[in-house]
C-alpha cells in the first residue's frame, strides 16, 4: 500500500501542475476576407486592364487584431491554378509567356484593428522594358494575416487585357 | 533466375542434411550479489540467437547446441547486462551475478525473446524492441512502427516519410544513432524521412529524455539507436528472403539477407527492394487551405515511390576483441501529393497523373544515403575501449515543373548550370568518430570517459533557396561515473563539454528583383544569405539515482542538455513549399537549452506488471518557428512570413504502462501517453508548440496459441486505439477531433520439416475509419489517415554448413 502511494504522488502532483499551465486567453481565431459585398473589386472573373488604375475594395475582419494584407498577380497561362471560388470562369487556351506582368506587394493595415475595408488604389502599367504586358488568364491572390499569425487566403481567375 | 532458386533450394537442402550433430547443454543459475536467484532473466546466446528465461530459482538451461565458440548475453531488468564468450565442448554449467545498474541513463541490451522483449518494451525511459516487433508491427516506414511505443510519435508527409518525435520532440531534436554513428540527413526538413532499410534492422533501443551526456548536441529530446547485432553460427552459411505485401497502397517489398561465418570471421550481406503506388484515404477530396482537390478514386494523387538499398557487414572477433564494418546504400524515390506542393496549391492535368497508381510525376524527390562505418571494441581485464568512425553522403534531390518565382524570368534561360526543374539539391558529407574508455574502478564503482568529433559540408544547387550551404565541426568529451551502494541502490552523474563552429556560405539570387530606392527602381541581385561564422559551446551534466525494492523500482534524473543552432535556424530564406509559407532564419540565436526531470515508478509481478514515468521539462530558449503577421514581397507569392525566435518553453507529460496476465496464454495491456507545451515568453505566449501529439492510449489483447505441431509462437493480438481531440494549437494548424481505430494482428513460426516459415498478418485501419493525425504534414491540407490497409510479411530462412 506504501508503495502504491508513493507511485501516485508524482501522478497527482502532474495533475497539478498541469491544471496550473491552462492557456490564458490565447487568440485561436483566423481572420476572414470578405468579397460577397456589393462594390468588393475584384471578384472571380471580373477584368483588370493594363494602363490604367483600379481601386482594390475587400472587407478584412478579424475577432481580435488584423496585421497585414499582399496581393499578388502572376500569369495562369498554363492553368497551374484554379480559384478559390465556386464560379468557374472561361479560361483561354493555355499559352507560353512572352513578357507577362507579375506583382507582389504587401500592405500594412493600421494596428488594433478589428475590420478593416479596403480602398487601395492599385496602377497596372501597359508594360515594361521589354514591350507591352502579355493579356490572357491571371492569377490574383490575397492573404490575410492577423496580429496572431493566423491567415485567411483568396485565390481568383482574371483577364488582364490591354483596353 | 531458376539458378537462384536452385541454389536456395540447395542451401535448404544442406541445412536440414546436416542438421542434428553433437549437441550440448548449458545450464546455470543467474542470481544478483546477494546471491538471491532472478526470476525471468533473459539468457541469450549468439550466434544461434537462442534464448530463454530464467525459472522461479534463477535456473536456466539451453539444449540443443553444437560445439563451438559462442558470445552470451544475460539481462534482467534494473541490472547491468553481463555479456561474457564461452567455449562450448561438452555440457556446460555457468553461474553469473549481475551486478544493479542504473537503466534510465544505462544503454539497455534486447534480448530476441518476444515476452521479455515486451516487458522491456515498457519499461522506464527506454523503450526496446526486435525483429520480431516490427515484423508484427510492419508500418510504412521504421518510424511508422516504432509508433505504437509509449511516447513516440511520428511526424509524417505521405506513406512512406516519418520522422521520429519523442515527447513531443522532433526534428533536430531526436538523434538516430545506427551502430554508434549519428546518421546525418536533412533531419530539419518536412518532407524528409529516415534513411533506413527497415528490413535490415534487427533491434531499436528508444531513450526518451535528454540524452545530451552521452550523445552530444541534438539528443535534447531523444535517442533512436539501431544496432545491427546479427551474429552467423560458426561455420554456417544462410540466407533469409522477406517478402511483404501491403493492400492500401500496392506495396510489394522483398529483402534477401545472405550470411556466413567461418571461425572468427563473419559476412552478411543484405539487398532491399520496395516499390509502392499511390495509398488511398477514406474521402474523395481534400481542401487545401482554401482550394479544394478532388481525389481519383480515394487515391492521393502522386505518393507512389521506390526504394534500392544494399548492405554489407563485415565482422570479426576474438576472445576480449570485436570489430565490425558496415557498409550500406539507400536510395529511394517518392513523388509528393501533386495538387500541394510550390507555391500555391496547383491544377494538375488528371489525364497525366491519375493514368496510372504507380508512376511518379513532378514534383518528386531522390535520396541517396551512402554510408561505411566501423565498430571495434577490445577489452583488458577491468579495461573496454571501443572507437567508432563513420564517413556517410546524403545526396536529395527536389524535382518540380519550372515555375517562375517572385521576379524570376517567366522563360527559364538556358545560360544557368543546373536543370530548370530541380527545384533543390543538398548535397552532405559527415564525417564522425567517437572512442570510449571505460574502466571498473572496483567492485562498486564504474568509471567512463569518452570524446566525440563531427565534420559536416553540405552543398546546395538548383533553382530555389531555403537553407544555404555550410560547414560544422563540433567536438565534445565526457566523463561518467556509476556508483551502487549497498541494497539495490546505485548512483550515476556525468558531465560534458561540447564545442561547435558553423561557417553559413552567403547565397544570391540568379535573377534581379525589382527594388525600389527613393523612387527609384533598380533590378538587384538580392542577397539570401550573409555569410555567418558562428561559434558554440556548452557544459551539459546529469543525475541520475534508481532504487530496488522487491517487485518495485524508482528512478529519478535530472539533468541539463542543449543544442546548437543548426543552419536552417540561423540562415533560412526561402519558400516551405508544403505550407505556402516564406520561412526567415535568425543569426543571432543562441544554444538551446533545456533543464529536464524524469522520474518513474515500476512494479513488476508476475501476473501484473505497471510503471509511470511522469516528467518536466523546461527550455530557456526553445528555438521555434513563429508564424508573424508580415508578408514577403520579394521571392514568393506574397507569403505570410516565419520567423525563427526564442522563447522559453515548459513541458510536462507522462506514460504509463500495465499489463495483466489473466491466464497463460491471454494478456491485456495498456499504454498511454500524455504531453503538453506552454510558451512562456515571446510572441506566442500562452500558446503551445506546433505539432504537438494529443492524449492517446492503446488498449491491447493478446492471445499467444498453445504449442502446436507446425505451429509454434502463434498470437492473435487487437489493439484499440483512442487518441483524444488536439485543441491546444499555434497558427496555421486546425484542432483535430479524437478518434478510435483498431489494429488487428497474428501469425507466428510454421513449421516445414527442419525450416521454420515465419508469418505475420496484420490489418491496420479495420474499419477504413476517416480520421486525422494531428502530427502529418498533410493536417494542414486536410489530408485524412491512410483507409484501410492490409499488411503479410512472409520471412522464410536457408541455411548450411561450411565444411572445416
Amino acid at each position: 500500500m506504501k508503495n502504491l502511494l508513493k507511485m501516485w504522488i508524482p501522478l497527482a502532483l502532474a495533475v497539478m501542475l498541469g491544471a496550473c499551465e491552462k492557456e490564458a486567453g490565447t487568440d485561436k481565431e483566423k481572420p476572414t476576407i470578405d468579397l460577397s459585398h456589393q462594390d468588393a473589386f475584384p471578384v472571380n472573373c471580373d477584368t483588370l486592364y493594363f494602363g490604367e488604375p483600379f481601386v482594390l475594395k475587400m472587407m478584412f475582419a478579424d475577432n481580435s487584431a488584423l496585421g497585414s494584407y499582399s496581393i499578388d498577380i502572376h500569369n495562369n497561362f498554363d492553368h497551374h491554378s484554379h480559384s478559390t471560388e465556386v464560379e468557374e470562369c472561361h479560361p483561354d487556351p493555355v499559352k507560353a509567356p512572352v513578357n507577362p506582368f507579375t506583382s507582389i506587394e504587401d500592405y500594412p493595415i493600421p494596428a488594433g484593428l478589428t475590420s478593416y475595408q479596403t480602398s487601395l488604389t492599385i496602377n497596372i502599367p501597359a508594360g515594361n522594358g521589354n514591350g507591352l504586358y502579355d493579356e490572357g488568364d491571371y492569377h490574383f491572390f490575397i492573404s490575410l494575416t492577423d496580429k496572431a499569425g493566423w491567415s485567411a487566403q483568396k485565390g481568383l481567375s482574371v483577364k488582364m487585357l490591354h483596353r | 533466375m531458376n539458378k537462384f532458386f536452385m541454389l536456395l533450394a540447395g542451401m535448404g537442402l544442406w541445412g536440414g542434411l546436416l542438421y542434428g550433430q553433437a549437441a550440448f547443454t548449458l545450464s546455470g543459475v543467474v542470481a544478483d550479489d546477494n546471491n538471491t536467484p532472478l526470476t525471468g532473466a533473459s539468457v541469450l546466446l549468439f550466434p544461434v540467437a537462442k534464448g530463454t528465461v530464467t525459472d522461479v530459482k534463477g535456473h536456466f538451461l539451453v539444449a540443443d547446441l553444437p560445439r563451438g565458440h559462442y558470445s552470451v548475453e544475460i539481462s534482467f531488468v534494473g541490472f547491468a547486462t553481463l555479456r561474457d564468450t564461452l567455449t562450448l565442448a561438452s555440457n556446460r554449467i555457468y553461474n553469473v551475478r549481475l551486478k544493479p545498474s542504473l537503466v534510465s541513463l544505462q544503454e539497455v541490451v534486447v534480448t530476441d525473446h518476444y515476452a521479455e522483449t515486451r516487458k522491456r518494451e515498457e519499461s522506464l525511459n527506454i523503450e526496446v524492441v526486435n525483429h520480431d516487433y516490427l515484423k508484427q508491427n510492419l508500418g510504412g516506414s521504421l518510424m511508422k512502427s516504432l509508433e505504437r511505443l509509449p511516447g513516440v510519435t511520428t511526424l509524417d508527409i505521405g506513406s512512406g516519410q516519418s520522422k521520429p518525435v519523442i515527447r513531443g520532440l522532433g526534428f533536430n531534436r531526436v538523434v538516430v544513432l545506427e551502430n554508434n554513428i549519428k546518421h546525418e540527413a536533412q533531419q530539419w526538413g518536412a518532407d524528409h524521412g529516415l534513411e533506413i532499410d527497415q528490413y535490415a534492422v534487427d533491434n531499436v533501443e528508444v531513450l526518451k529524455g535528454p540524452a545530451s551526456l552521452m550523445v552530444g548536441s541534438d539528443a535534447i529530446g531523444g535517442v533512436i539507436d539501431i544496432k545491427n547485432r546479427m551474429l552467423p553460427a560458426e561455420n554456417t552459411f544462410g540466407a533469409t528472403v522477406d517478402l511483404t505485401g501491403k493492400s492500401n497502397n500496392d506495396f510489394a517489398g522483398a529483402s534477401l539477407s545472405l550470411y556466413g561465418r567461418k571461425g572468427r570471421f563473419y559476412a552478411n550481406f543484405r539487398a532491399t527492394l520496395i516499390d509502392y503506388g499511390d495509398y488511398k484515404v477514406p474521402t474523395d477530396s481534400v481542401d487545401i487551405y482554401s482550394y479544394r482537390a478532388a481525389l481519383y478514386q480515394n487515391h492521393l494523387r502522386n505518393t507512389a515511390g521506390s526504394e534500392r538499398d544494399l548492405h554489407l557487414t563485415l565482422g570479426m572477433f576474438d576472445e576480449g576483441f570485436q570489430s565490425k564494418l558496415f557498409i550500406s546504400s539507400v536510395r529511394s524515390k517518392s513523388g509528393f501529393f501533386a495538387n500541394a506542393h510550390g507555391l500555391e496549391p496547383r491544377n494538375v492535368d488528371t489525364a497525366l497523373y491519375d493514368a496510372s497508381s504507380r508512376d511518379i510525376h513532378f514534383p518528386w524527390q531522390s535520396v541517396h544515403h551512402f554510408k561505411v562505418s566501423n565498430s571495434t571494441q577490445v577489452r583488458r581485464k577491468a579495461i573496454t575501449l571501443s572507437a567508432d568512425f563513420g564517413l556517410q553522403r546524403n545526396f536529395r534531390q527536389e524535382w518540380s515543373q519550372y515555375v517562375s518565382h517572385g521576379y524570376m524570368p517567366a522563360v527559364f534561360p538556358d545560360s544557368l548550370p543546373f536543370d530548370p526543374d530541380l527545384e533543390r539539391q543538398f548535397d552532405k558529407d559527415v564525417f564522425s568518430g567517437n572512442v570510449r574508455l571505460s574502466h571498473q574502478a572496483s567492485k562498486k564503482m564504474v568509471i567512463t570517459a569518452g570524446i566525440s568529433s563531427e565534420l559536416h559540408d553540405n552543398r546546395i544547387e538548383g533553382r530555389g533557396f531555403i537553407v544555404p550551404a555550410y560547414r560544422q565541426w563540433s567536438a565534445g568529451g565526457f566523463a561518467l561515473v556509476k556508483y551502487s551502494f549497498t541494497g539495490k541502490r546505485m548512483l550515476q552523474a556525468g558531465i560534458r563539454y561540447d564545442y561547435g563552429r558553423l561557417k553559413v556560405e552567403s547565397y544570391s539570387d540568379w535573377f534581379p528583383t525589382p527594388v525600389i530606392v527613393n523612387g527609384d527602381t533598380s533590378m538587384v541581385y538580392l542577397e539570401r544569405a550573409g555569410s555567418l561564422n558562428r561559434h558554440f559551446s556548452s557544459l551539459t551534466w546529469s543525475v541520475g539515482y534508481t532504487h530496488q525494492q522487491g517487485n518495485w523500482s524508482y528512478r529519478a534524473n535530472v539533468g541539463r542538455s542543449f543544442r546548437m543552432p543548426i543552419a536552417k535556424e540561423l540562415a533560412a530564406n526561402g519558400v516551405n513549399y508544403h505550407h505556402f509559407s516564406y520561412e526567415v532564419g535568425n543569426p543571432g540565436l543562441a544554444p538551446e537549452v533545456s533543464y529536464q526531470l524524469d522520474a518513474g515508478a515500476e512494479f513488476s509481478g508476475k501476473q501484473i506488471a505497471m510503471g509511470f514515468t511522469p516528467f518536466v521539462n523546461y527550455f530557456s530558449n526553445y528555438i521555434y518557428l513563429n508564424p508573424t503577421s508580415e508578408h514577403d514581397r520579394l521571392y514568393g507569392n506574397g507569403n505570410q512570413v516565419f520567423r525563427y525566435t526564442q522563447s522559453e518553453v515548459f513541458r510536462i507529460g507522462a506514460e504509463i504502462h500495465a499489463h495483466y496476465q489473466i491466464i497463460n496464454s491471454v494478456q491485456l495491456g495498456v499504454v498511454g501517453e500524455w504531453v503538453s507545451s506552454r510558451q512562456l515568453t515571446g510572441e506566442k505566449k500562452g500558446f503551445s508548440l506546433p505539432f504537438s501529439p494529443p492524449a492517446s492510449a492503446v488498449f491491447n489483447v493478446k492471445y499467444q496459441l498453445p504449442k502446436l505441431k507446425l505451429i509454434e509462437n502463434g498470437y492473435v493480438s487487437v489493439d484499440v486505439r483512442f487518441t483524444a481531440p488536439q485543441n491546444d494549437i499555434v497558427p496555421p494548424e486546425e484542432t483535430t477531433g479524437g478518434y478510435q481505430a483498431i489494429n488487428l494482428s497474428l501469425g507466428g513460426d510454421f513449421k516445414f520439416g527442419s525450416r521454420t516459415i515465419d508469418l505475420s498478418f496484420q490489418v491496420q485501419n479495420l474499419f477504413n475509419t476517416q480520421y486525422f493525425n494531428h502530427t502529418s504534414y498533410y493536417r494542414l491540407i486536410n489530408v485524412p489517415e491512410p483507409g484501410r490497409n492490409v499488411v503479410v510479411n512472409i520471412s522464410i530462412p536457408f541455411s548450411g554448413q561450411i565444411k572445416e
